[in-house]
């Protein structure tokens, strides 16, 4: 049974505590324009909503990618990119339903989720408001629709 | 990777001039970073006896080294300037995402020098800084201006504005981070207003923040988030964020109230008031965590039916319903949430909001101040309506209003009769809500605070005994638990100067001090790993406390240049001569002047500092490598 990455909205404090240690786990620097994990937020209404690739059964992104750059990791379910096939065309950014895929401009990569080879690094900073959590699950109808990411 | 360079922003609103400065290698060993280097450049750029609402006061917004990254708590932007209300030295704090913005911009500090001839906000890019007309912004309240910038741009900004109060310049107007987040203390926005500066606004789009060894770095990190989420207190804090003490606090009888006259309420009024009841009745909306926070103590509520419907704030916190809903006699929670809503959105601190509306009601109740002083309004204990209304006439300085805006030393020099003796305050600005009657250290700490009296500079809530590591941490202080009891005099003077200390660094590195001196996460050896490995300067956990001393020092110093001595390291007069009510189990709570006295004189021996002035003597300056301070101040 594969683990998935669940977001649970409502309980997201907006700490961006997820946003910094993605970039740090993969890039040993803090960006927001580096991270994989995006919180969105109206910060009047105090709602924020973390957005992260989460693994869809059937991914667009790999479906949308001209050149098989993206492929699905056979044991972590991650999506896995192959940086030398990329073109950056951001087919798998405007692919992704869920705002999953986000684009880093220096580099001219896609950043898409690799749950940090099975420990992410952003469930160990919200194990309070548990916002986001990695648990192995049924593969779901849930989890297809993304209802998860509310 | 080399040692990481701090930048200061200079901009002089004048002349509409802006330029950059690298902090010098040797101030960020001695002062760290934050706080510490705001003091230094306090000290060098604050004229002495400068008006505070004048020109040649100055403004400065300070981050931490670890803001921007993810250090558990690294969320704390500090402000400092010389303070409209007390005359003297005023550093004052917010969480949110101001800070880690900033830093990610590329600037660490920022000072504004003289003022602007009309309304102004500063932009702040990684491409560019510049003053920017702010006419149209002028007049409107915190959340009207943070939705006008940040319509002006795709990015998400952040925004440190003042609302009309500080526009109006009432002497504890605050700056508000983002919508709820209140540097509130000490008026910084009355400050601001006085310079007609509006706001600035930070973009923060494809910034970075690095640290020097991040090897290193992720391994202290992981241990202090460890720490953290062992400690006993954070996940009350989490769960019932701080104003989850209103209960506590009554149960000790350590909750003033009307006025500082009692120490308790009513049990029902404390549970209804306290955050502990949010959530099962619905106020409580969502949890919210500052940058790179783990605990997460910050509130989001709303009413959503009666008469205050569709009221919603950030918070409030302890400290705000302590002041509005004790402290006034009101017990509606509804009522408090209105009033944190209005603060925040006028821009003003509610302690002292809510501390003047309580001396109004005590000066009414007393006949000093009549009906026809008041154009309708009755400010009889617990009205709410009168409260709410007050607030926005001291933003505006209406009526009333007027007088209230000056806080209560000058309001009741201006009202005359014995009023000065309900007007809660020393140094002329009011308490923060714990009773200082029976707890010492908060009174030693309160009393010696540069900025006026309370907690936020030195909480010393371990002196309360009241979780396993609070008693632990006395014992490193004293060396022994049994001085984790708030009612007695020994040691009072080692376990606040270690707070001081501790109080600073954590300011300096831009960490929460609910990290270090509430919950006990991260200690004085995790603070100096956290600072080595972020900034690639080496430290030791005695070279952090220390810098937190010489802040103290510095900061002791910029108010001896202001003409502080030891007369001002007071208390209120209701705290040190009445006791008339109900401290349960402490026989003689009051502060007299014999006990502070006899406080002070530990204190200033403790600290090298001369016990009739107050004044750092030659030998302990230079002890701590603050010689240049020592040649200004012999001069």
């Amino acid at each position: 049974m594969n683990k998935y990455l669940i977001i649970d909205a409502e309980k997201c404090t907006g700490c961006n505590s997820c946003v910094l240690a993605c970039s740090f786990y993969h890039f040993d620097l803090f960006s927001f324009a580096k991270s994989r994990i995006q919180v969105k937020k109206d910060p009047g209404k105090a709602i924020s909503k973390p957005q992260v690739c989460i693994q869809c059964e059937e991914a667009p992104c790999i479906s949308a990618c001209p050149t098989n750059a993206l492929s699905k990791d056979q044991i972590t379910g991650a999506i896995r990119l192959d940086k030398e096939l990329c073109i950056g065309c951001r087919a798998c950014v405007t692919a992704c339903p869920y705002g999953g895929v986000l684009f880093d401009e220096d580099d001219s990569l896609p950043l898409i989720c690799d749950l940090c080879d099975g420990n992410p690094a952003c469930i160990e900073v919200c194990q309070l408001p548990q916002a986001i959590r990695y648990e192995a699950i049924d593969v779901s109808a849930n989890k297809k629709q993304g209802s998860g990411n509310g | 990777m080399d040692k990481l360079k701090q930048v200061i922003l200079h901009v002089d609103l004048g002349n509409e001039r802006t330029w950059v400065e690298k902090v010098k290698d040797e101030s960020i060993r001695c002062l760290l970073g934050g706080r510490g280097i705001g003091d230094e450049l306090l000290w060098r750029y604050l004229e002495p006896q400068a008006d505070p609402l004048e020109p040649r006061n100055v403004l400065i917004f300070s981050t931490g080294v670890l803001q921007g990254t993810n250090a558990p708590t690294a969320g704390r932007t500090t402000i400092l300037t010389k303070s409209p209300l007390s005359g003297f030295y005023l550093k004052t704090g917010a969480g949110g995402h101001f800070g880690a913005a900033l830093r990610m911009a590329g600037y660490d500090h920022i000072i504004f020098h003289d003022s602007s001839s009309s309304p102004v906000y500063l932009w702040i890019s990684r491409e560019k800084v510049e003053l920017r007309d702010a006419g149209e912004l002028w007049g409107k309240g915190v959340r009207e201006t943070n939705r006008l910038l940040q319509g002006q741009c795709a990015h998400p900004l952040e925004v440190a504005c003042i609302g009309p109060a500080g526009e109006n310049t009432v002497k504890y107007a605050n700056i508000m981070l983002s919508y709820y987040h209140s540097a509130s203390r000490g008026g910084a926005g009355a400050v601001m207003g006085s310079k007609r500066l509006k706001a600035i606004v930070v973009d923060r789009h494809r910034g970075v923040v690095r640290v020097a060894h991040p090897h290193k770095f992720r391994e202290v990190v992981k241990l202090a988030r460890e720490n953290i989420y062992n400690d006993t207190m954070t996940k009350n804090l989490y769960l019932y964020g701080t104003a989850g003490d209103v209960t506590v606090f009554n149960d000790m009888h350590h909750l003033s109230s009307f006025n500082w006259r009692q120490s308790h309420v009513e049990e029902e009024a404390a549970q209804t008031l306290g955050g502990r009841s949010w959530e099962e009745a619905g106020y409580l909306k969502r949890r919210r965590g500052c940058s790179g926070c783990i605990i997460n103590c910050h509130r989001y509520t709303a009413v959503d039916t009666g008469k205050y419907a569709g009221s919603y704030s950030g918070g409030p916190q302890l400290s705000t319903v302590g002041r509005v809903g004790p402290n006034c006699g009101i017990a509606n929670v509804e009522a408090v949430f209105k009033f944190n809503e209005l603060c925040d959105d006028l821009g003003l601190d509610s302690v002292s909001t809510g501390s003047s509306i309580a001396w109004l009601m005590e000066t009414y109740e007393k006949g000093l101040i009549t009906d026809e002083d008041l154009d309708g309004l009755k400010p009889d204990w617990g009205n709410e309506e009168a409260a709410l209304k007050l607030i926005r006439m001291i933003a505006h300085r209406e009526g009333i209003g007027d007088l209230l805006a000056e806080e209560t030393k000058i309001a009741s020099e201006k009202i005359g009769g014995e009023s000065w003796k309900w007007a809660v305050q020393s140094k002329g600005m009011s308490p923060t809500g714990v009773e200082m009657r029976g707890a010492f250290s908060y009174a030693l700490a309160f009393a010696v605070n540069p900025r006026g009296p309370d907690h936020l500079h030195t909480e010393t809530m371990a002196e309360f005994g009241s979780t396993p590591e609070a008693r632990a941490v006395i014992k490193k202080i004293t060396g022994d638990e049994k001085y984790a009891v708030p009612d007695i005099l020994d040691k009072r003077a080692e376990i606040v100067r270690w707070h001081e200390d501790i109080y600073a660094a954590t300011d300096a590195l831009g960490v929460c001090a609910f990290a270090t001196t509430c919950a006990y996460g991260i200690d004085e050896e995790i603070l100096a790993q956290l600072f080595q490995s972020a900034t690639g300067f080496p430290i030791t956990a005695d070279c952090i406390m220390e810098a937190g001393r010489r802040m103290m020092n510095l900061e002791r110093c910029i108010n001896v240049r202001e003409g502080l001595t030891r007369q001002d390291d007071t208390l209120p007069w209701r705290i040190m001569n009445e006791y008339n009510y109900d401290l349960l189990g402490v026989e003689d709570p009051i502060v007299s002047k014999e006990k502070l006295d006899m406080l002070l004189d530990q204190y200033y021996t403790l600290h090298g500092w001369d016990n009739e002035t107050g004044r750092p003597v030659a030998g302990t300056l230079k002890k701590l490598g603050l010689e240049f301070v020592l040649r200004e101040l012999e001069s």
